[in-house]
């Protein structure tokens, strides 16, 4: 009701301008992880306030009502408040949280980083229920009359009746003349997808590290999520022993232990076979360490993996190197050596925060 | 006297005999005040009315939008609910909760006819656009067309602009023109102030800036608003007690069903609360009212002449002080906590006064313009800083709109500066005070 929705549409459209040129910082931040709900992200944005001449710190104090002896401390919130009649128009400095969609998040991280779209390999086609107004109809609410096709038609019969006077055009359109929009369903392929993010969380990954992983593996769902109808979304931890775990306790699992990156692969090669078959989904594996693995068998034994069964069956592989104080970073240079042609794998290494832009543009870049 | 019960039009049932009877009552008690028409609202648009200030119509803005998400999200998390919106307009419109029990309406609406009758008759108000209704509609059309003309982004900065610079005016200047030229003032706004020294900045820079025909108008528009509201501000505690006062008489006195008796302390004592540090308008209003009627008063003169501050310098004293528990309490500067810092009468009125004096808003008076153009403005300071990050930013909105320049001077920390803005940049100087005093204005 009232004119209210456009002027806060308004508003959420100047501070969703203030989001997408902060971006970058929100990239590099894991605020926005914790305020994630099914369809949307809760943003916290400061209050937009005109500048104003008002008084300033020493216009502390007021005049109170109650109890209590001098000096005694005033209780209560209230005590913030400061002067006569704040409660009316007294502007906080309280946060807004404006929920931002996550298609939204989505195409503003598009837009900032230039992803390209991806096409999704489809198998089967899907009759989707969505459908554009392209058709035009006989019959139809009112509300999508087609007024040219209505009157176009009004014309024809008009001229077809010889009734058509060039000097005094007059058409007088009949029910049967009016023509409707209608809806088309077009059948689109189904596209479903898979991300696996794999995440070594041996004694080597420091908190930082680890943070820095969960706010990469963040902003890839989001993407990818906007590209695929269907997203589904497997975390693997590992150290000398990977697992399945939960959304939750990816982003807060703290684990300890050697590594051994093969076990990862073993158990996402597993996972593909048995339930996200290629022919059916768009496979992304994502793989996360600091570069040191537990031998050099082990690592022969993981590009092995990659080659022979991995890589055929998934769109591609991604490789993150994060550098930690203990890392030596030897993964990524023996990954790069034996699969560094193949254009299904990208290998990004990763120092601080401010690269995981770069890292998240090489990984989604490729619009593969 | 004597308007026909138009009160209820909108209402039916149950409500509408309400209304007429507690009209009614409130006329019988003396109250006196223009037709009031009550509307239903449902409680989802409750909010959105409130962030437009009442008014069903007012000019795009990302403003209300903004105020209105605060009151989503402060109602969703139970922390404020709107309980009254009622606007000074002939008729008055107020505004009743469809989810409100039966008792909160009659509460409401007897409230409201306390409103009403100080909207009438109270000499702040006398000045004021009394059919502001069709006043914000025409604002809202006339920025409508402007952003089809001139565009929303610059129609939008301009407003903000102009919004800035609200606060600069003058309050006293609507009745001293009333006074001047007699009643045809009437329901329009002050007359520009197109000579110097003024205190309507305001006015001033829609007579003299620099502007194109659109953006006077959009200035004119936003000192038009202002004005209007202004004698809301330096009437809150007296208006909301006198409303307060009545409500409780005219309920007490025969509305209310003996059942409804511990519903209504309950609701009443809820809006009178007090929280230490907090002034509650309600509470310290109702009571000056009732300190006033006690010491044999006349009440209707003081509504009709005061507004907050020269009420409250005349009853407040001693007594009053005492009966009232009132306190001043600054910061400790040690524990940065507020705490209690006397019960003296005088401090505690000097405290108030000075804090609801010019509507509560650093007085900035425009002294001229100098011969180089630039526009001087001076802060009269009474012991409270401006602050200094805004006051900067407004300089430069300020300058922004005259273009040749702007200066203020004011007092931080005792010591006199300068700040001057000047394309954009604005400096700011310290002013020894020899030299400052050799300065002519």
């Amino acid at each position: 009701m009232f004119r209210i929705d456009a002027d806060r549409a308004r508003f959420r459209e100047i501070v969703r301008g203030k989001i997408r040129s902060d971006l970058s910082k929100y990239l590099s931040t894991s605020e926005l992880i914790a305020r994630q709900g099914a369809h949307a992200v809760s943003v916290p944005v400061p209050q937009i306030e005109l500048p104003q001449f008002c008084f300033g710190e020493n216009d502390k104090g007021g005049v109170g009502q109650g109890p209590g002896e001098r000096g005694e401390e005033l209780e209560g919130d209230g005590a913030g408040q400061d002067g006569v009649g704040a409660a009316g128009d007294g502007l906080g400095q309280h946060l807004l949280e404006v929920d931002v969609e996550l298609d939204e998040l989505a195409e503003m991280l598009g837009r900032e980083l230039e992803l390209p779209r991806i096409e999704p390999k489809g198998k089967r086609l899907l009759m989707s229920d969505g459908g554009r107004y392209s058709d035009v109809s006989h019959s139809g609410p009112d509300s999508l009359r087609h007024f040219r096709r209505s009157y176009r038609q009004a014309l024809k019969r008009t001229i077809a009746a010889g009734k058509w006077d060039p000097a005094a055009p007059r058409v007088e359109p009949t029910r049967e003349d009016f023509r409707y929009r209608a809806r088309r369903v077009t059948p689109t392929p189904e596209s479903s997808a898979v991300v696996i993010h794999m995440m070594d969380v041996s004694g080597s990954m420091g908190r930082e590290q680890k943070e820095i992983v969960r706010i990469e593996a963040f902003w890839i769902d989001t993407w990818l999520r906007s590209q695929y109808h269907n997203l589904e979304v497997v975390y693997i931890v590992h150290d000398a022993a990977a697992k399945v775990v939960d959304h939750d306790s990816f982003f807060h699992l703290r684990e300890s232990g050697g590594t051994k990156i093969s076990s990862a692969y073993e158990l996402c090669l597993q996972l593909i076979r048995e339930k996200h078959r290629p022919e059916d989904w768009n496979i992304y594996p994502f793989h996360y360490s600091d570069g040191d693995n537990w031998s050099a068998r082990d690592t022969e034994k993981c590009i092995a993996l990659l080659r022979d069964e991995l890589l055929p069956r998934v769109n591609q592989f991604c490789y993150g190197q994060v550098k930690s104080a203990y890392g030596s970073g030897q993964f990524k240079k023996d990954l790069d050596d034996a699969l560094g042609a193949d254009e299904r794998v990208v290998t990004v290494s990763v120092s601080e925060r401010t690269d995981i832009q770069r890292a998240i543009r090489a990984f989604l870049g490729k619009g593969r | 006297m004597g308007a026909p019960a138009r009160a209820s039009s909108r209402l039916s049932g149950e409500l509408a005999g309400w209304a007429a009877l507690i009209e009614r009552a409130a006329r019988d008690r003396g109250l006196d005040f223009f037709p009031v028409q009550f509307e239903l609202l449902d409680a989802s648009d409750v909010n959105g009315l409130a962030a437009y200030g009442g008014f069903p119509v007012r000019y795009p803005s990302w403003r209300f939008g903004m105020e209105f998400e605060r009151l989503e999200k402060g109602y969703h998390w139970g922390l404020s609910k709107i309980y009254e919106l009622v606007i000074n307009n002939d008729p008055v419109i107020a505004y009743l909760v469809r989810s409100n029990s039966t008792l909160e309406q009659k509460l409401v609406m007897a409230h409201v006819f306390g409103h009403a009758d100080f909207f009438r008759h109270n000499c702040w108000f006398a000045s004021t656009e009394r059919h502001m209704l069709d006043r914000m509609a025409s604002h809202a059309t006339l920025v409508r067309r402007l952003v089809d003309r001139i565009g929303l982004e610059r129609v939008e900065r301009f407003l903000d602009l102009a919004l800035s610079l609200e606060n600069l005016l003058d309050p006293y200047l609507p009745l001293r023109q009333r006074l001047r030229d007699g009643a045809e003032r009437r329901g329009a706004p002050p007359a520009s102030e197109s000579s110097t020294p003024t205190f309507d900045v305001l006015g001033y820079l829609c007579a003299h800036a620099p502007l194109d025909d659109w953006q006077r108008e959009l200035l004119s528009l936003v000192r038009d608003e202002a004005y209007y509201f202004q004698p809301q501000r330096m009437t809150k505690i007296m208006n909301e007690g006198w409303a307060t006062f009545w409500h409780s008489r005219i309920l007490t006195g025969g509305v209310l069903d003996a059942s409804e008796i511990v519903e209504f302390a309950d609701c009443h004592s809820g809006a009178t609360a007090v929280a230490p540090g907090r002034l509650n308008p309600y509470k310290l209003g109702i009571e000056l009212w009732r300190y006033a009627d006690q010491r044999g008063e006349d009440l209707w003169r003081l509504r009709r002449v005061h507004d907050d501050a020269s009420l409250i310098d005349e009853l407040v004293d001693d007594e009053f002080v005492a009966s009232q528990k009132m306190f001043v309490y600054g910061r400790n500067a040690r524990s940065g906590k507020a705490e209690v810092e006397g019960r003296d009468a005088r401090a505690i009125k000097d405290k108030l006064l000075t804090q609801l004096s010019w509507g509560g808003l650093p007085r900035i008076e425009l002294v001229g313009v100098d011969v180089g153009g630039q526009l001087h403005l001076e802060h009269r300071h009474d012991g409270r800083d401006l602050q200094l990050e805004r006051a900067r930013e407004t300089l430069r909105r300020v300058d922004e709109l005259w273009r040749a320049g702007a200066v203020l001077e004011t007092r931080v920390e005792g010591a006199r500066r300068r700040l001057i803005a000047s394309g954009g940049e604005v400096r700011v100087e310290e002013l020894d005070d020899a030299r400052a005093d050799t300065k002519a204005h």
